[in-house]
């Protein structure tokens, strides 16, 4: 059985991002890893969600957006900085019109992009995390 | 009188050359560089402008209008006579007098305490609905804010408001190594990296007159050609998603899926990131490629057989989502977009990285949903096809000497490739090993354009299924 409590919605924001993460995130969905089975899932609406999820260095015209979606999820919920530029260690991070990652990440997942059964992974972690004490951030 | 920078472009166009770049540099400089495309020739025409003024082409060659919009926003100059000069890449959050390659700042701006929406231009008029869509989706895509006039179900006008994802790059390219160009390039964009890569590599060889040899070019060719199929094949499966198509959309998804474990065992990145470098590329094994092309044909055929054979989501394409020849080439239309409307334009055929390898071009006429998907499904098999080719010579092929570029490298050159998304250019200036200007013109710039005249007339819920179909890049145009 797995020790899969409950289920781990996501909102995700691109912020800036080359595409290569967005990629990666939809090849989730595809029959490969197939994340929909162990209980994470896209959504539409930041109102379903329990996680944010950022792509991309954090460019200027994208940083209230991203802001304004954080706000419209309702708590106990996460951040996620998905790949290197949302982690601030990305390529453009010294670029003009971005704010140098996604700040106040509780959880962090490397790589440019992410390999997706890594990223599986992380997030399946997290949501052990999330599940065992929902005021515990995933960072902690 | 006309000017002679109007009368001089307006000739280029009506020669049916290809613009690859209009750009400025800091010290008043306009310049187009046009390209021939029976000759492969270039042709330059400048403009030493008058203080911060230019003579506007956008009411004559409308394909420029953005071009001279971001010239406005990020130099100052402007483009006198322009019809709609509101900002492009420029949002209220910049600071006033803030022009960031005429500026070359070392340091990020203090933004102002704005939203980042720009005016949006809309109908007005009984019955008429305003359906903002944007920045943020409900889906995983890149980020972009459309404002859309309905008049019921049906779109009146489509206003893209791109360059949400505007992160700086020509700017923070500017002064750089020759060294440290290659990994910001390889990143602009993830679904067009190598050829990116390539147009680097391919500046840098031209301005140190290096001749790569043919070892090195079938290496490349074999890159951009299994970019064309990774990027073909994310497309491909997006377009059946937008109606609904769900089996056609997740075995094409396996395909890629498939695709990218073999690029990362061949190359050691499921993108192909940082695989191309001036002088170098990734060595293969030949033998691999042809097993590996030999291995996705055996997935591919059967999904061909699968989709060409439903009537349902043929008819579902058809009609929908139409862009004209004449359209196309008003706009300067590039890649599948101009293709499948009838333009037959391909850079590649004039390469001399193809060299015999005779690339042909896929051109249909309709230019709606159906055609676009058509291009892609015939281009992809001619890219498994230009791979084998690639691979079969590879095999017979020394090593070639590992060649790196000069320190003091100098000069400017324009260069090209065929992406998956239509001709990509850089037009790139070096003074002794650092970087001046770099801009970049990739194919998309130009088929944004195009989408917002495609989508009127068309019912809102199709938007989704055309965008799909056209597929154009946010990154690559945002920068």
């Amino acid at each position: 059985m797995s020790n899969i409590r409950h289920s781990l919605q996501i909102r995700h924001v691109d912020a800036g991002s080359c595409n290569g993460c967005e990629q990666e995130l939809t090849a989730l969905t595809s029959r490969a890893y197939d994340f929909q089975q162990v209980g994470l899932d896209w959504v539409a609406s930041p109102r379903h969600a329990d996680a944010l999820l950022v792509t991309g260095p954090l460019s200027d015209a994208m940083a209230r957006p991203v802001e304004r979606v954080w706000a419209a999820i309702p708590a106990p919920k996460w951040r996620i900085a998905f790949g290197d530029c949302a982690a601030g260690c990305g390529v453009f991070q010294s670029a003009y019109a971005t704010h140098g990652g996604f700040p106040k990440a509780d959880l962090v997942i490397r790589g440019c992009p992410p390999e997706p059964g890594a990223a599986l992974q992380q997030l399946r972690d997290a949501m052990r995390w999330t599940a065992i004490d929902p005021n515990r951030q995933v960072g902690d | 009188m006309v000017n002679p920078w109007i009368r001089q472009n307006v000739a280029m166009k009506e020669a049916h050359a290809e613009l690859l770049t209009l750009t400025a540099t800091r010290d008043h400089r306009l310049q187009a560089t046009w390209l021939h495309p029976r000759s492969g020739c270039q042709e330059q025409v400048t403009l030493e402008a008058s203080q911060e003024y230019f003579p506007s082409l956008t009411p004559m060659l409308p394909e420029v209008a953005w071009d001279e919009r971001e010239i406005h926003d990020v130099f100052g100059y402007i483009p006198n006579g322009h019809p709609d000069l509101r900002p492009l890449l420029r949002t209220p959050r910049w600071p006033d007098n803030f022009r960031p390659l005429r500026d070359r700042p070392s340091a990020r701006p203090a933004w102002r305490d704005a939203e980042p929406d720009n005016p949006a231009l809309t109908v007005e008029g009984e019955g008429v609905t305003i359906m903002k869509v944007g920045p943020t989706h409900a889906g995983v895509i890149e980020s972009g804010h459309f404002v859309f006039s309905l008049m019921g179900e049906n779109v009146l006008h489509m206003d893209a408001h791109l360059f949400q994802n505007h992160r700086g790059v020509e700017s923070l390219l500017e002064g750089q190594t020759v060294d440290a160009v290659g990994a910001i390039v390889t990143r602009i964009c993830a679904a067009d990296t190598v050829s990116h890569q390539t147009n680097w590599a391919l500046a840098v060889e031209a301005l140190a007159g290096y001749d790569s040899g043919a070892g090195l070019t079938l290496g490349r060719i074999v890159l951009l050609e299994s970019e064309r199929v990774l990027s073909h094949l994310n497309d491909l499966a997006q377009i059946p998603a937008g109606v609904g198509f769900q089996v056609a959309h997740q075995q094409a998804l396996a395909i890629k899926e498939a695709w990218q474990r073999s690029l990362q065992r061949l190359y050691g990145h499921r993108f192909l990131f940082d695989t191309v470098r001036p002088g170098w590329v990734v060595p293969v094994d030949p033998e691999d490629l042809l097993r590996l092309v030999h291995a996705i044909r055996r997935q591919w055929t059967p999904w061909r057989r699968l989709v060409e054979g439903h009537h349902g989501f043929n008819d579902r394409m058809a009609g929908v989502g139409v862009t004209t020849l004449a359209e196309v080439i008003r706009f300067g239309g590039q890649g599948v977009v101009s293709r499948s409307a009838g333009k037959v334009f391909d850079a590649r055929t004039l390469l001399p990285l193809y060299q015999d390898l005779r690339p042909v071009p896929v051109v249909e006429s309709d230019g709606d949903v159906r055609a676009r998907f058509s291009v892609r499904v015939q281009e992809l098999e001619e890219s498994l096809r230009l791979i084998e080719q690639a691979a079969a010579r590879l095999r017979a092929m020394p090593r070639d000497a590992r060649w790196c570029p000069p320190d003091a490298v100098s000069g400017q050159v324009v260069v090209y490739t065929e992406s998956p998304h239509g001709l990509n250019v850089h037009d790139v200036a070096v003074v002794r090993g650092r970087v001046l200007r770099y801009h970049i013109r990739a194919g998309t710039y130009r088929n944004w354009p195009l989408l917002a005249h495609a989508v009127p007339g068309n019912a809102v819920a199709d938007f989704p299924l055309i965008n799909k179909s056209f597929e154009l890049c946010y990154s690559c145009t945002d920068r």
